[in-house]
């Protein structure tokens, strides 16, 4: 046994072994942090049913459930979601498994999701217009909703019908029409309906503005700031980028200086993001901000117009940030540019813009493609430059308007990474506010690995399409 | 080689190609210049701008180092004054026993009060005078033998007089535009007047504070008394007022000769120097009963006290004495726990050569400006314990001085009735490489320390800027995440480059490349708000993990290869990593299971109480350990692909000729491979160190940012890089804060400058001895 211990130590398998483990644990953390985004984010737009719990005591309780575990005193509790904040003022209650004495999912349960306070959930009562009621009991209620919500949408008039609705324990609340947004009931819907409803969350929650503080509702225009922003980025960061990169491989002569600028390039992309930002306020928001204010918009000084932050500076502060990207990335497919390409281009008589043009740059394309798709996921991911130079909690236009000039490069933006940063961190309620993060952060990890797979596989086919004719 | 079709390009340009669809009538430029010279023009032209441009985006890269060192330089120059030509006054009939003068915030309108005598003096260039304010005697009979003014804003002043009156007079200035000019108009009102004491006597000096409702006066008179007059004026419901008076001779208490008064701001204490050189304390927040709170030798040498001042926030004492000494007192907490406090003499500054004759405080931060009686000026700050400006207009003894309220200019009054003025220029008094590094002492410390504390809701708050524990706040965090990335990072790389089996190879690098690619948002928002309290509830658990882990991958390890060999040999080589998981997942699962077991075995049934008292350890639910693994987790990727490219990198004919010698895989691990690559991953480490310190979403979302300076492990901390982001939203531009928060950003861009840079180096002289081979 002693011999065999020796021998095991010597041949350095136990070691192998460990960094095999070194491995399988970084894989695992990986593996676990992308399933854990998954499922709270995949979650959040399944319509749960609604549970209606019976307590020792003799209260009811409704909610959805949302976990269990043991007690730090060693008793096993349910978590449940008990809505009705401007009830109860919590979201979610813990209760110990103990005290329940039954388990229902009456059919009749309704959730009804409002503009504010976030949902409620109980039973229907009583639909009243102006004061007089026009149906009672739940069952006619909940037949002549539906059409109603439609109505109070479009009609001026605030609130015109009211629905009186009861909690678990018969408490009873009345809800303006206009107050409410939908009104489901999760313990009647079959698998399918329950899949219907799952899809329109889905899209609610991409195409609709935010609502309650950003806990609820959609993350629109969070969206579409990331994907403007990133854009006007693309626009400035490609012909620097290649610009750059031309000189640096083609036209300046290969010495220490050139040798010295690349490794500076390669060391700004290595640069904390945070500088980048204290950069842009400093240059692009007080230097040429402030600048063009004072030129062209002192009518309306001292209110700033370009002096703030705003898309367009924070679009240029992440293009300096990931110029470096595009300029390795393009320098790197220049030089995989087989010789004998440029050779034969230039003994058939074309110029050097020529060759580079025609012959060069479309060979290194890819190349190019695959430096600004790592750009633009880079941009997309980045949060503290932003928060510097114009990124808000919640932009009150977007954009892009309809009014002259269209395009508002000075406008504040939204931002999905900032908009995790605010939801989760900033927000009174973060224990309501929790899935709504869950949902943008899986938004914003699809766009970001969208972007860099398109990018890996883009290169990685180049790589073999050139390897061997590199020089 | 398949090479794809060349654009055709024309070769004898002048004869155009058919294929080519020249236009029948050609264009004005190409009627001018053939098309082979706009081919070359082009050609040239294009050079040009390629020159240009690459040349000015290098420039641009320089450029924000620069723009970066530009923001931050002012923070450093020293201040300097611009003297404005002194202006003679007319002389008064015999020499004034007693002098004040002041100025507006715009430093326009200038006043000198010599005795009775009150005279404005225009000194704004662009702005008119409204009017020829002469000057003129606030009171008929002109036996005003003692003045003070009240610190803080405005220009209150108190006249002391030969019959023993005190009268209130209130100096404003007020502001007019016309048609864009602004003109300034002073108005004088001049008080009741009160009586310095229950018996007639001439005031010879007097210290003078007032609100709204309440005036106190500290008057010495010519019998050696010195009296506290405390007024206090009450609304009736009726709309009459009342004033109740009370007055308490302090002789008693003071056996010296008294030389110097001064009462602070909120009038709640007032110091009284003597001749001897002491200094009383007096306590005065018991109207009725004022209290000696302390007694000092403010002058060691015994020396004369002339001046005293009291800070703008009440805390600290400035004395100047007869040797030209200055120096500020501030209370100290005796014992750490005790609110016991005792004046101690904290900052001393270069003394003057002669006499200090006033002392005059910046209603901005802590600086003031002394006067002597050889004419020198000087100005201190107090919180950086320097002398910033040292000036000598030699122009006399100077009798009084004023700060403007902005702190930005000064005004003086000389023997021979000299008005001086000086424009300081003096933005940011607070910061010397001593504040920003060193510990300072600070009011209400008990011993000097290091602390970063930028702003709070009072006015005359001291600020503290200290980087020094967001240094230490940085490489606290890094120091963690490097802990736990750089065994796993180079484990994994070794493994993978090494031992491997390639078809999992292929697959496995993209995955951590993707991992590289995770926002540090996300990986924040679920340290701070997921992992931190799963970790608060199941510490003991995760402590035991780590414990448990190395035996159970020894175990199992050991197991395997006890295995028969016909089982073994059926299990593909290369795959011990994904035979590792499910020993992973076991030990994590089991160990959460266990919880509560591992809680009562390892802290005796509760961690937290028994942290705190085996360790004297306090509990951050976001601490160290949640930011070094979410940190960790934001470096893997990038320590791991650099790792291993150096490792798979080593020449494979070395491998070989190492293997067929009879080394095993893991001495030719040992003995060559990770010798040879050890460059490689030394420069995986100093990229991985640049990505930690400048790392900002993580730390703020996962740590308290709290600016603390703590070893601990389970304590949070505060970064640069989340300092600036957490306070430059708030920095007004061009501020102080702000640009200290540019030196903040100056510091991390050349700390990770020079971690990679030296990364790069090593890894451009690994390429070329690899090369070799």
């Amino acid at each position: 046994m002693k011999q065999w211990v020796r021998h095991f130590m010597a041949s350095g398998e136990l070691f192998i072994w460990g960094c095999g483990a070194g491995l399988s644990l970084s894989l695992l953390m990986i593996g676990g942090l992308l399933v854990l985004i998954l499922m709270n984010g995949f979650g959040y737009f399944w319509p749960a049913d609604l549970v209606e719990l019976t307590l020792k005591d003799g209260k009811h309780v409704i909610g959805q459930l949302a976990g269990e575990e043991v007690s730090p005193k060693g008793i096993p509790r349910i978590r449940i979601k008990i809505g009705n904040r401007d009830l109860y003022g919590l979201d979610y209650r813990w209760i110990d498994t103990d005290q329940i004495v039954e388990r229902a999912t009456p059919a009749d349960l309704v959730m009804v999701e409002r503009r504010e306070w976030g949902n409620f959930y109980g039973r229907l009562r009583t639909l009243t217009k102006e004061d007089q009621p026009v149906t009672e009991g739940a069952e006619a209620v909940w037949q002549s909703l539906p059409a109603l919500i439609g109505q109070t949408k479009t009609s001026e008039g605030d609130s015109l019908y009211t629905v009186l609705v009861a909690d678990a324990n018969a408490r009873e609340q009345s809800i303006g029409l206009s107050q409410v947004v939908r009104v489901l009931r999760p313990n009647d819907l079959s698998t399918w309906g329950k899949l219907w409803v799952y899809g329109g969350n889905v899209w609610m929650v991409l195409s609709t503005e935010p609502r309650e503080a950003n806990t609820e509702g959609g993350i629109f225009p969070a969206i579409f700031g990331t994907v403007m922003m990133v854009l006007i980025m693309s626009l400035v960061v490609t012909p620097f980028g290649v610009i750059g990169a031309l000189y640096l491989r083609e036209y300046a002569r290969q010495g220490v200086i050139v040798r010295i600028v690349r490794i500076a390039v390669n060391n700004l992309a290595g640069v904390p993001s945070i500088v980048f930002g204290v950069f842009g306020l400093g240059f692009f928001v007080y230097g040429v901000g402030g600048t063009i204010d004072a030129l062209w918009f002192s009518d309306r000084l001292p209110a700033p117009t370009f002096g703030t932050g705003g898309i367009l500076w924070a679009s240029l502060t992440l293009a300096l940030l990931t110029v470096p990207v595009v300029i390795v990335a393009t320098e790197e497919g220049l030089a995989a540019v087989p010789r004998e390409y440029r050779e034969g281009s230039i003994g058939l008589g074309a110029t050097k813009w020529e060759t580079i043009w025609k012959v060069v740059l479309p060979t290194a394309l890819p190349a190019i493609l695959t430096g600004l798709i790592l750009a633009m996921a880079r941009a997309a991911g980045e949060v503290a430059p932003l928060m510097l130079t114009g990124v808000v909690k919640l932009a009150p236009a977007m954009p892009i308007d309809w009014t002259w000039p269209f395009l508002h490069l000075d406008r504040k933006f939204m931002h999905l990474g900032f908009h995790i940063y605010d939801v989760g961190f900033q927000s009174p309620n973060v224990e309501a506010a929790k899935p709504m993060v869950y949902v943008t952060t899986l938004v914003l990890i699809l766009v970001v690995v969208t972007l860099n797979l398109t990018g890996i596989v883009l290169r990685n086919r180049m790589r073999r399409k050139y390897a061997g004719s590199a020089v | 080689m398949n090479v794809p079709p060349l654009t055709p390009v024309s070769v004898f340009p002048e004869e155009p190609s058919p294929g080519q669809g020249q236009a029948a009538t050609p264009t004005l430029v190409e009627r001018l210049l053939t098309r082979r010279q706009i081919r070359l023009l082009t050609d040239r032209i294009t050079h040009f701008i390629i020159k240009m441009g690459g040349i000015s985006i290098m420039l641009c890269i320089l450029g924000m180092c620069v723009f970066l060192v530009k923001e931050v330089i002012p923070l450093f120059l020293s201040p300097h004054a611009t003297p404005i030509e002194p202006i003679q006054l007319s002389p008064l009939d015999r020499p004034a026993a007693s002098t004040l003068v002041g100025i507006d915030e715009h430093q326009e309108l200038a006043y000198v009060l010599r005795d009775h005598v009150l005279e404005f003096v225009f000194l704004g260039e662009g702005t008119a005078a409204l009017s020829k304010v002469p000057s003129r005697g606030l009171l008929p009979d002109g036996t005003v033998t003692a003045l003070a003014r009240a610190l803080g804003k405005g220009h209150s002043l108190a006249l002391g007089t030969g019959d023993g009156r005190l009268i209130p007079v209130t100096i404003e200035f007020t502001q007019d535009f016309h048609d864009e000019a602004r003109s300034i108009a002073p108005s004088v009102r001049v008080g009741t007047p009160i009586a310095a004491a229950p018996t007639p006597q001439p005031v010879t000096k007097l210290a003078y504070q007032s609100t709204d409702s309440e005036v106190r006066i500290a008057a010495l008179l010519q019998d050696q008394h010195l009296w506290l007059t405390s007024t206090r004026t009450v609304s009736r419901p009726d709309g009459t007022t009342a004033a109740s008076t009370v007055q308490i001779d302090l002789t008693p208490n003071v056996p010296g000769r008294v030389t110097a008064l001064t009462l602070a701001s909120r009038m709640e204490l007032l110091a009284v120097g003597t001749e001897d050189g002491k200094v009383y304390h007096f306590d005065l927040r018991d109207t009725a009963k004022p209290l000696l709170a302390e007694t000092t030798q403010a002058s060691e040498q015994g020396n004369t006290i002339t001046a005293m001042a009291y800070l703008m926030g009440d805390r600290s004492l400035v004395v100047g004495d007869a040797a030209g000494q200055v120096v500020v007192w501030m209370p100290v907490r005796e014992h750490p726990g005790t609110n016991q406090t005792r004046m101690t003499a904290v900052h001393r500054f270069a003394p003057h050569q002669s006499a200090v004759t006033d002392i005059t405080i910046s209603q901005r931060d802590k600086g003031f400006i002394t006067t002597d009686a050889e004419g020198g000026i000087r100005l201190h700050h107090s919180t950086s314990a320097q002398t910033l400006l040292t000036l000598s207009p030699k122009l006399g003894s100077l009798r009084s001085a004023y700060f403007s309220p902005k702190a930005d200019g000064l005004v003086s009054v000389s023997e021979n009735n000299h008005l001086l003025q000086f424009h300081i220029a003096n933005p940011y008094p607070e910061i010397t490489l001593a504040t920003l590094f060193a510990p300072v002492m600070y009011e209400g410390y008990e011993r000097p320390e290091l602390v970063w504390q930028s702003s709070s809701g009072s006015d005359d708050f001291e600020a503290k800027f200290s980087l020094t524990p967001l240094i230490f706040g940085t490489i606290k965090g890094t120091f963690y995440a490097i802990l736990l990335a750089v065994p796993l990072a180079v484990l994994a790389a070794i493994y993978t480059s090494m031992f491997m089996h390639p078809d999992y190879r292929a697959k496995i690098k993209p995955t951590i490349e993707i991992m590289a690619a995770l926002p540090t948002v996300v990986l924040g928002f679920l340290a701070g708000l997921w992992f931190a309290p799963v970790l608060e509830r199941n510490f003991p658990a995760m402590t035991g993990m780590v414990l448990v882990a190395p035996f159970a991958v020894a175990a199992s390890a050991g197991l395997f290869l006890l295995l028969p060999a016909s089982i073994r040999h059926r299990i593909r080589p290369g795959v011990e990593a994904l035979l590792m998981m499910p020993v992973i997942i076991a030990v994590v699962w089991g160990c959460l299971a266990t919880n509560a077991w591992w809680e009562s075995f390892l802290f005796n049934g509760h961690y937290k109480p028994w942290l705190q008292t085996h360790l004297g350890l306090n509990y951050d639910q976001r601490n160290a350990i949640v930011v070094g693994i979410a940190m960790g987790f934001a470096i893997i990727p990038i320590i791991y692909s650099i790792s291993e490219e150096a490792l798979t990198n080593v020449p494979k004919n070395l491998i070989a000729g190492s293997l067929a010698l009879g080394a095993t895989r893991w001495q030719t691990l040992m003995y060559l491979v990770l010798i040879s690559a050890s460059p490689g991953i030394f420069s995986a480490l100093m990229i991985g160190l640049g990505r930690a310190v400048g790392e900002t979403m993580i730390v703020l979302m996962a740590t308290g940012n709290t600016p603390i300076m703590d070893w601990s492990v389970l304590n949070g901390f505060r970064t640069l890089s989340a300092n600036i982001a957490v306070e430059i939203p708030e920095a007004p531009h061009g501020g102080t804060l702000y640009r200290t928060l540019f030196l903040a950003g100056l510091l991390l861009f050349i700390a990770t400058f020079l971690l990679n840079t030296v990364a790069e180096l090593v890894r451009q002289r690994l390429r070329k001895k690899y090369s070799q081979f």
